[in-house]
């Protein structure tokens, strides 16, 4: 399938890596998502909708950066998700980039959850206390970034 | 804005699926137990707020090269 991207242009992505959020990120619209990035092991995706051409956000793998990073997912989500255990689950971060790479910050209060057998999402309000803006480059600085595998499937790369 | 008076204990029906009982008023602070079908989405209303600001200023960043580590060197 063929995204028309005002960002990037036109991008050809995987069918079968497109990620639906029945009830959408929270205030954006559109169902289907699908992951963009510059390779496989990069840092950071492009969360790319497929219904609006117009919308991306960056996101990562919240564990590159706080490796005691918890998830507790409310039941109801889980329940949503047919998630049973936590190996199901692939989980990404929202991330407000910026020109400073000081000015990063992730959201970590709410955290998008994927099923990584029929990848249907939801974002969802982590049960533990953390911030929705917390700087990214707090702990640790890109040149320690070790991604080793995508967050989620990747749908496109070369971005 | 409907403004409905209730007392603890009493409870409020948003159509037919979804009740709102308030459990206990303690000084400035109301427990309010909620009973909705699962499929519907249930926030705290600043913690919604803060998550959608965030979304969409995340989508407003006007970036489009995202930084990559340096090409590694095997990690040791």
């Amino acid at each position: 399938m063929q995204i028309e991207s005002t960002r990037f242009g036109s991008i050809e992505i995987r069918d079968d890596a497109v990620i639906t959020f029945p009830d959408g990120l929270i205030g954006l619209p559109g169902t289907r998502w699908a992951l963009l990035a510059q390779s496989e092991s990069a840092a950071f995706y492009w969360l790319h909708s497929v219904d609006d051409p117009a919308i991306a956000l960056p996101v990562t793998n919240p564990w590159l950066f706080f490796s005691d990073y918890e998830v507790s997912v409310p039941d109801e989500d889980a329940g949503l998700l047919n998630l049973v255990s936590a190996d199901q689950a692939d989980i990404f971060c929202v991330v407000r980039a910026s020109d400073r790479i000081e000015e990063f910050t992730i959201n970590l209060r709410g955290p998008l959850v994927v099923h990584a057998g029929d990848r249907r999402g939801r974002q969802v309000i982590n049960e533990r206390d953390y911030d929705v803006r917390q700087p990214l480059f707090a702990h640790v600085t890109l040149a320690d970034i070790r991604p080793s595998q995508p967050a989620a499937p990747v749908a496109a790369t070369g971005i | 804005m409907l403004v409905i008076t209730r007392r603890p204990g009493e409870r409020i029906c948003l159509g037919e699926d979804i009740t709102i009982t308030v459990l206990e008023v303690s000084g400035s602070t109301v427990r309010i137990g909620i009973d909705a079908p699962s499929e519907v989405p249930i926030y705290r209303h600043e913690i919604w707020l803060a998550v959608k600001a965030e979304n969409e200023a995340a989508a407003n960043a006007d970036v489009t090269q995202l930084p990559a580590p340096a090409p590694s060197s095997t990690p040791s």
